[in-house]
């Protein structure tokens, strides 16, 4: 007991020098995590559907902002405005070209099954052909390797909290997703668009009954969803480079963050992406970096026993 | 309009070649070998010729094709040679078959490669129980000298020296006390790993190891790239004033943006499987590269005679083609051993590369019994301002 009393000591130890600059890069991670079981966690809301190709979509928005960084950045690294300038201009072409691309992979993978009344297993078979489909010519398209994204910033410690530097990076993550899951929340909260996604995803029939136009939601839902996964995409490439494998393991953290938070749940699925992110970033006090994996998907498996349908529970009706 | 093969145009073609084949068989039969026609052999190269991995492979190939060319050129050399590629895609699930069909061929003496490690462990029983020798220019595992094939050789330092060779460049030569071991959890990067983590303790130094293992990012593993923030805030945390990483570029880049980030200023090692000018392509930004040091059996071709012949055969510069020299070394060698024999065969070929001595464009190529080369050095690279420059022997 001795000897792991010491164990424990000398890693909280650790713990309390690291904790807020790992928490600083978890939250950030979190929020990208977040970002992509959003559009998890609403098409599941309406369809019923795990959407396979998420991560593809996450993949092109990545390509997207890479295309754009390269064609508008010269040989200086931009400065103030044009940072900012840069930024935002990456995040809307990501997320447009994320929303045109889920919406291809809803009109062709996913309309025609459903026009035909297809049983739940063909929509799923549907899903990882669209997601090889996609990264395959991805990889043909842009090469196998990876590239880094021309930066419109020089990445820099902006502030510190608790001795903590807090890199620019991060800080956009950050600012971009507060906005984006705040933003997400009222529309789904107070618009019509909103309330058709909540009517839909609590009894589909009715919501028709009542005047809910179903594709067009559908549809809309997969352009919302597609759009925070490709603006994800752009900010991941940022820090990491871009390849046309870069969504997998991503997405599925992020799917994981959606069933932690519980599937369907909007607000579960920015919970658990931020969760997710933290305690990953800390196991690495007491564990290498190699058991993250281990420790994130052994969490997963630890709530679902405790809690079956994820924290806040399943449905995206219910929730806002 | 149509050619037409005139009747009187056959008969006087046809007498034409029975009068220019007539000499030669006279002569064959009477004085010898003077103006015989020469034999033809074939040189084969196994390795990656589409794939992720093309790239070396073409290196390669361009500088056996340049030796070739040269030997024949010489008008010396009482064969003529020709070279015939096997692609094995440096996959071990395909090198057996690319094996057995340049085994198959019988105009075949000997092959350079296989390229990789995996590869050449698949390959090499097909190539020893037909006799062939192989002479790799870049399968640097450590087994592959110990695995009883006799027909093996490799004119490369296999992994086992790498690493101490960085461990002794480190401590001793930079004077670093601390350091920061980590691999990418291949067996490629964990062996050099560990190889430089014995041998940086026993030169007295503090060693801390860590596994990262390589992302879905760099099709290698299937981590995360975002592991890599804490990674290197593990890495400052240990107060190590330099850091080894055992894996390839793709990972090392993704860890050397994060290593900026954290504001690591230590000095960075890494292995030949990481020195590429792609891992200044895959660094975010490409600056956190500057300053990290590459460490590689290989050499890079200072020869200028080589550089502008493979150029203008290859129509890419030698300069940054990895394994060229090494291949140019290894065609080169058999081509010797091959001078040295009065008949031909594969298995006498095998026996000439183990008499061999002589020197190459890299080093002295001499073989020790089990196939590794005699005595050999290791490269250091560093980056320079997004470039990889030579600094010379370790």
């Amino acid at each position: 007991m001795g000897g792991f009393g010491h164990y424990l000591l000398s890693h909280l130890d650790t713990m309390r020098r690291e904790f807020w600059f790992l928490f600083v890069g978890g939250v950030a991670n979190g929020f990208l995590y977040g970002m992509v079981a959003v559009g998890y966690t609403l098409v599941y809301g309406v369809l019923r559907l795990i959407n396979f190709a998420h991560s593809e979509i996450f993949m092109s928005g990545g390509f997207a902002g890479y295309f754009v960084m390269k064609a508008m950045i010269g040989p200086t690294v931009p400065s103030g405005f044009a940072t900012v300038y840069l930024i935002v201009i990456g995040i809307v072409v990501g997320g447009v070209v994320g929303a045109a691309i889920a919406t291809l992979v809803e009109r062709v993978a996913y309309r025609p099954l459903r026009r035909r009344h297809a049983p739940a297993l063909a929509y799923l078979i549907s899903a990882i052909g669209a997601s090889y489909f996609l990264f395959n010519l991805a990889g043909k398209e842009f090469g196998r390797y990876s590239i880094s994204v021309p930066q419109p910033y020089v990445n820099h410690t902006v502030f510190t909290i608790f001795g903590a530097p807090v890199q620019l990076y991060y800080l956009v993550i950050l600012i971009a997703g507060v906005i984006m899951f705040v933003g997400l929340d009222r529309i789904v909260a107070k618009t019509k668009l909103g309330r058709g996604i909540r009517a839909v995803a609590q009894d589909a029939e009715t919501a028709s009954l009542m005047g809910v136009n179903i594709d067009r939601t559908i549809a809309m839902t997969f352009i919302v969803g597609g759009a925070l996964g490709g603006a994800a995409g752009f900010l991941f490439g940022l820090g990491t480079g871009v390849v046309f494998t870069m969504g997998f393991t991503p997405a599925l953290k992020a799917f994981t963050a959606a069933v932690l938070g519980g599937i369907g749940n909007l607000r579960g699925a920015m919970i658990g992406g931020l969760l997710l992110g933290v305690v990953e970033s800390l196991s690495v006090v007491f564990v290498q970096a190699a058991y993250i994996d281990v420790v994130a998907f052994g969490i997963l498996v630890a709530v679902l026993l405790i809690r079956p349908t994820g924290i806040l529970g399943e449905r995206l009706g219910r929730a806002a | 309009m149509k050619l037409r093969l005139n009747k009187t145009v056959a008969t006087v073609a046809s007498g034409a070649l029975l009068l220019m084949a007539v000499p030669a068989i006279g002569l064959a039969s009477t004085s010898g070998a003077a103006v015989k026609a020469k034999p033809t052999y074939t040189i084969g190269y196994e390795g990656p010729l589409s794939g992720g991995n093309q790239q070396l492979g073409l290196n390669m190939v361009f500088a056996v094709q340049l030796a070739i060319n040269q030997a024949n050129a010489t008008g010396k050399l009482p064969f003529k040679l020709q070279l015939k590629t096997y692609d094995d895609q440096g996959d071990p699930t395909i090198a057996p078959t690319q094996a057995q069909a340049a085994v198959h061929n019988r105009n075949l003496v000997a092959l350079v490669g296989p390229a990789f490690s995996g590869a050449t462990a698949a390959a090499e029983p097909y190539y020893k129980a037909a006799h062939i020798a192989t002479v790799s220019p870049s399968a640097t595992r450590v087994t592959l000298a110990t695995s009883g094939w006799n027909n093996f050789f490799r004119v490369v330092a296999d992994d086992g020296v790498q690493g101490p060779a960085d461990a002794n460049y480190m401590v001793k030569k930079l004077g670093k006390n601390s350091v920061y071991v980590v691999n990418d959890g291949t067996a490629y990067g964990s062996g050099v790993a560990s190889a430089f983590a014995t041998q940086a303790t026993s030169d007295g130094a503090t060693v801390t190891t860590a596994t990262v293992p390589g992302t879905s990012q760099c099709q290698n593993g299937t981590a995360s790239a975002t592991q890599y923030s804490a990674a290197a805030t593990q890495a400052m945390a240990s107060g190590a004033k330099a850091l080894f990483y055992g894996g390839y570029y793709c990972d090392l880049g993704l860890f050397l943006g994060a290593l900026q980030s954290a504001g690591y200023t230590g000095a960075i090692m890494s292995d030949d499987g990481s020195l590429s000018p792609a891992l200044i392509q895959s660094t975010t930004p490409a600056s956190a590269a500057n300053g990290v040091y590459l460490t590689c059996a290989c050499a890079s071709s200072t020869n200028k005679t080589f550089n502008s012949k493979y150029q203008a055969l290859a129509h890419f510069s030698a300069a940054n083609a990895t394994y060229a020299p090494e291949s140019y070394d290894a065609t080169n060698a058999i081509i010797n051993a091959m001078k040295s024999l009065k008949k031909i065969t594969r298995v006498g070929i095998v026996n000439a590369l183990h008499r061999l001595t002589w020197k190459g464009m890299t080093k002295v190529i001499k073989f020790q019994k089990n196939g590794n080369i005699a005595g050999s050095a290791i490269y250091v690279n560093q980056v320079k301002n997004g470039k990889i420059v030579q600094l010379g022997l370790e």
